[in-house]
């Protein structure tokens, strides 16, 4: 006991500090930038009735229903539509510099900024994927993902080339994960909350909660195989549901099983967005299992996809 | 030499520091975050979402994992409104229903499924008189603008069978609100 409490600060340090390649969050903000652009995409035509002088939830009411001080720039900007325009150009723009990671710190903080806003001026039409982009988001602000595949990094290294200058890229540096790892630990929270919410549900346990959702008109996408709509089959499916979540909120730690959790996780994200009309919910949380991946790993792929195109070009 | 070695004492103390305050922020959190999400309600849950509240609403960080349970929606349901004009003529009003649109339509009108479900929740009766007053002015024209807004919930119940066949049951209807729409509302 004494032992393990002695090397719980080393594993700590080691866990949060220990350097490492700035890869995955690196791909990780390019993912989460094209998950923002793509929101903001679908949210375009109906900006104005979301978050518009004469929305269809005023900010008045807003405040009323959730009152306290929120960090929310429709409280601060003229309610005119072509201010609320602006901001939408603002935010999207922003989304786009961090997607190709130029000022990558500061239009973390905008984009930030910007999602929390609009969640906060109309909470009533965020979804589970958009919570997690917000909270992602807040993590993402503190870590280095400017450090590799981005402009932030290019721009220099063209500069000096530009200049004739013979020093040689250092390449990507090593840098401390704590804030991926934050943003880990916020998916795995996700996956262990829903679990534990669903073994208290009577109706999970008893396995019929997946018979009312796949009969919800609205959510349905495309159609199931009969087969797969029985009563056992919906049965098991509930059940190992719940087993995944657990797995994937517990288990993903486990060095040895993560990347066959990451493969179920994936499966069972694909199967929800065939089935289930919810946009963008499964991309927002897929979009984290990029943290989880081996940075050697990444590098691996990175340096077999290089190879692959140098070579044909070599080859024509 | 002595300047050197100030810079280097200066540099280490201003690192330690850094991993300290990095720490205090990173054991925060964690407590915190779980502490709000889990679904507990014995101390010192309860104590500790009430001490963060204040932050985790500034900040954005509420959160909660609660996909399709403890009870999935248990009807299918949609909301519609019956417009009254000023003439004494009356038109329907429907949501967008994702059922009824294109699979491209879906993505871009999917906030909406959200929306409606919101609004028929009893408890949300605060929200209703801004909905009314934006279908009015969605459905006003200078010549004839709208008077009365009728918000009506439709629903039917999805009552699970032992075989897992289903059979639409019968829709019903709930009225939510009767809103009179003043001049005001149209501007």
């Amino acid at each position: 006991m004494r032992l393990a409490l002695r090397s719980l600060p080393k594993a700590w340090n080691r866990f949060f500090f220990a350097k490492q390649s700035p890869l995955p969050i690196a791909l990780f903000r390019i993912a989460y930038g094209l998950l923002i652009i793509a929101t903001l995409v679908l949210l375009r035509p109906d900006w104005l009735a979301w978050y518009g002088p004469h929305s269809w939830i005023s900010l008045q009411t807003m405040q009323t229903v959730e009152p306290g001080t929120r960090i929310n720039l429709f409280t601060v900007i003229p309610q005119t539509d072509g201010w609320i325009n602006a901001f939408f150009w603002v935010f999207l723009g922003s989304a786009i510099l961090l997607t190709v990671g130029l000022l990558t710190r500061l239009n973390s903080v905008i984009v930030f900024i910007c999602l929390t806003s609009i969640h906060q001026r109309n909470l009533y039409i965020t979804h589970g994927g958009d919570t997690f982009l917000r909270l992602a988001g807040f993590f993402l602000m503190f870590a280095p993902a400017g450090a590799a595949l981005s402009l932030d990094r290019l721009l220099p290294i063209w500069r000096r080339r530009k200049k004739g200058a013979a020093e040689q890229d250092d390449g990507i540096q090593p840098q401390r994960p704590w804030a991926q790892r934050m943003i880990q630990i916020q998916l795995s929270l996700l996956y262990f909350v829903a679990f534990l919410t669903k073994v208290k549900s009577p109706l999970w346990l008893n396995g019929t909660a997946l018979y009312y959702v796949y009969h919800l008109d609205s959510l349905r996408r495309f159609p199931v195989p009969a087969w797969l709509l029985g009563a056992t089959t919906l049965k098991w499916a509930g059940w190992s549901a719940i087993a995944l979540e657990f797995c994937l909120g517990v288990l993903i730690w486990v060095k040895s099983l993560r990347y066959y959790l990451l493969a179920l996780g994936l499966l069972f994200h694909l199967s929800l967005e065939y089935c289930l009309n919810i946009s963008l919910f499964q991309w927002d949380v897929l979009s984290a299992y990029i943290l989880f991946i081996d940075p050697a790993d990444i590098a691996r792929a990175w340096n077999g996809i290089k190879l692959r195109l140098t070579g044909r070009r070599a080859w024509e | 030499m002595k300047i050197d070695q100030e810079n280097g004492n200066h540099r280490k103390w201003f690192s330690k520091a850094t991993i300290l305050a990095i720490n205090l922020f990173l054991i925060f959190h964690i407590v915190a975050i779980t502490c709000w999400c889990v679904p507990f309600n014995i101390p010192p849950f309860p104590q500790c979402r009430k001490l963060v509240r204040p932050y985790f609403l500034w900040a954005g960080l509420f959160q909660a994992w609660d996909m399709f349970a403890p009870t999935p929606w248990p009807s299918n349901s949609y909301v519609e409104a019956t417009v009254i004009y000023k003439d004494g003529s009356r038109t329907t009003w429907p949501f967008p229903r994702m059922e009824q649109l294109s699979l491209t339509d879906r993505y871009f009108k999917e906030r909406y499924r959200k929306f409606s479900e919101v609004i028929q929740i009893d408890e949300n009766d605060t929200l209703w008189p801004d909905v009314a007053r934006h279908i009015a002015r969605l459905n006003s024209t200078p010549s004839n603008p709208a008077k009365t807004i009728i918000l009506i919930r439709w629903y039917s119940v999805i009552i699970p069978r032992p075989d897992g066949s289903y059979y639409p049951e019968p829709w019903d209807r709930h009225v939510l609100l009767g809103y009179g729409v003043r001049p005001e509302d149209l501007q």
